[in-house]
């Protein structure tokens, strides 16, 4: 229970001090001016978001193999998690793009494919709530998750693809490209905050999860007597 | 200072979300932690 | 190699039992023309608007009309309670998959091979020139569309909403299939073909690694 409540205690501090460092510590910059900040917070959740589904996926394979329910609870966890981080990022990117380039949403590439990444993933949440056995549920969904996962990079490279034959706004240009070094600093202090609110909202999902499974184990003991 | 609404707009939406989020787990974890000792404690009076 | 016996046995099976009453090709048939004339209702496109959008539209009603076609895959199966005989009768359970994946294509293709004229006449397209690489894509296409549609009616035959459920898994996994199967027809229609090469490439690839998931996967899709 404490190792819990240092999670806890960790990420928001690194949430928090993530913040000061993107409003204090980061220089302006030229063009877009304050709004531009929105991007440590947004990017680095898009990040953070990747990496559970990843986890998803890992999870995923493990419960396929070794039928263990901890990867299940793993998987479901995981996969909630990343569709909240996934949420964040569609809605923090056009209230930054609006102001900023006139328009709420575009089609372009990384737009695009982060919206039928969250599509996908509401998909294997959805299929777990139609699925009622816990063992044909977890097993069933693990597989779909497989295929999920899979697809990503096939959506991404099709439309990025697509997007080069009809060529739109880009926004949000290369995060990478030639960042300022005290940006590059802040930025990736706020993938690390993320991350650890990622881990730690992931465990206390699976904790959750476990308890759910010991509810369901009980239920069936006390309906035998 | 230009834009500061969005900007704000922004960082509560997204830590909302997060909020959200945990709180929903947290209301859940307890209701369950709740039928998880009833339950616990309907068993031995049934043996 | 008994894979492929056993993979020819169950899709002359398959063949058999769809062109003995051929209501899947009809319907099918019907349900594209239908969305197609509902599009043009809808967009009221100029000719040259329809050389642009048509294909679009032809991969989107293929798409709809895929994810209708493929409900009664395992569904049959598991309303007459087939599928652990099936299982036991095969080797591999890869083969069941196989054989369906190969149907479903087949009737797929035999799809949009008899809806072409159709749609050359009301989208004013001029097929002909290119037919060869039409076919191509509509081939590779259609594939990518029953490998993973045959993966997921596995899946969505076991749970509840199955009508619903199937469409909702499988089209947001075929974005990369619609959208690069409407980009090279577009580029089909035009004076200079370029982009065919990548895009057929690119759908070859999601072939490749589906069959390949479910060639690995494939059997756990079956457990009882």
């Amino acid at each position: 229970m404490s190792k819990r409540i240092i999670l806890a205690a960790v990420a928001i501090l690194l949430v928090i001090a993530a913040a000061y460092a993107s409003f204090f510590l980061a220089p302006e910059e030229r063009t877009m001016g304050l709004i531009q900040r929105i991007f440590y917070f947004h990017a680095a959740t898009a990040w953070a978001g990747e990496m559970t589904f990843f986890v998803c996926f890992l999870a995923n394979l493990l419960y396929v193999w070794k039928r263990q329910p901890k990867y299940d609870w793993l998987g479901v966890s995981s996969a909630e998690v990343g569709l909240a981080c996934i949420t964040v990022v569609l809605i923090t990117g056009p209230i930054w793009a609006h102001p900023v380039w006139g328009i709420w949403w575009t089609w372009d590439a990384r737009l695009t494919s982060t919206f039928v990444l969250w599509l996908l993933y509401v998909s294997y949440l959805l299929l777990r709530t139609l699925i009622e056995e816990p063992e044909r549920r977890a097993l069933l969904s693990a597989l779909f998750g497989i295929f999920a996962f899979l697809d990503v990079p096939l959506v991404f490279f099709s439309i990025r693809w697509w997007r080069t034959q009809h060529p739109q706004p880009v926004i949000m240009g290369g995060s990478g490209s030639g960042l300022d070094p005290t940006m590059s600093k802040v930025f990736f202090f706020s993938v690390l905050a993320m991350h650890v609110l990622a881990a730690f909202l992931i465990v206390e999902r699976y904790v959750l999860e476990k308890m759910n499974s010991e509810l369901d184990f009980l239920a069936r003991e006390v309906e035998a007597q | 200072m230009k834009n500061l609404d969005s900007v704000f707009a922004a960082y509560l939406v997204g830590w909302g979300v997060f909020f959200v989020f945990y709180l929903t787990i947290a209301k859940r974890t307890s209701n369950l932690r709740a039928e998880l000792d009833r339950l616990k404690n309907s068993l031995p009076r049934a043996k | 190699m008994s894979l492929f016996s056993n993979t020819a046995v169950l899709l002359s099976k398959e063949l058999r039992t769809e062109f003995r009453s051929r209501e899947l090709l009809t319907t099918t048939v019907v349900f594209i023309l239908v969305v197609l004339i509902l599009f043009s209702f809808a967009i009221s496109p100029t000719t040259e608007e329809s050389r642009e959008f048509g294909p679009g539209l032809l991969w989107l009603a293929i798409l709809f009309a895929a994810s209708l076609m493929l409900q009664p895959c395992f569904l049959r199966e598991q309303n007459n309670d087939t599928l652990s005989s099936l299982r036991l009768a095969v080797s591999d359970p890869f083969s069941i998959f196989l054989a369906k994946l190969i149907a479903n294509t087949l009737f797929l293709l035999l799809t949009e091979l008899i809806m072409l004229p159709f749609f050359a006449i009301f989208y004013n397209v001029p097929i002909l020139p290119e037919i060869h690489w039409l076919v191509l894509v509509l081939f590779l296409g259609s594939l990518g569309i029953s490998v993973a549609g045959t993966a997921l009616s596995a899946i969505s035959a076991q749970a509840r909403m199955r009508e619903l459920l199937l469409p909702l898994l499988l089209l947001p996994l075929l974005t990369p299939v619609l959208v690069v199967s409407a980009t090279v027809t577009v580029s089909l229609f035009e004076r200079e073909p370029i982009v065919k090469g990548k895009g057929i490439a690119f759908l070859a690839v999601f072939d490749v690694v589906f069959l390949t998931a479910l060639w690995l996967f494939g059997e756990y899709l079956l457990e009882e």
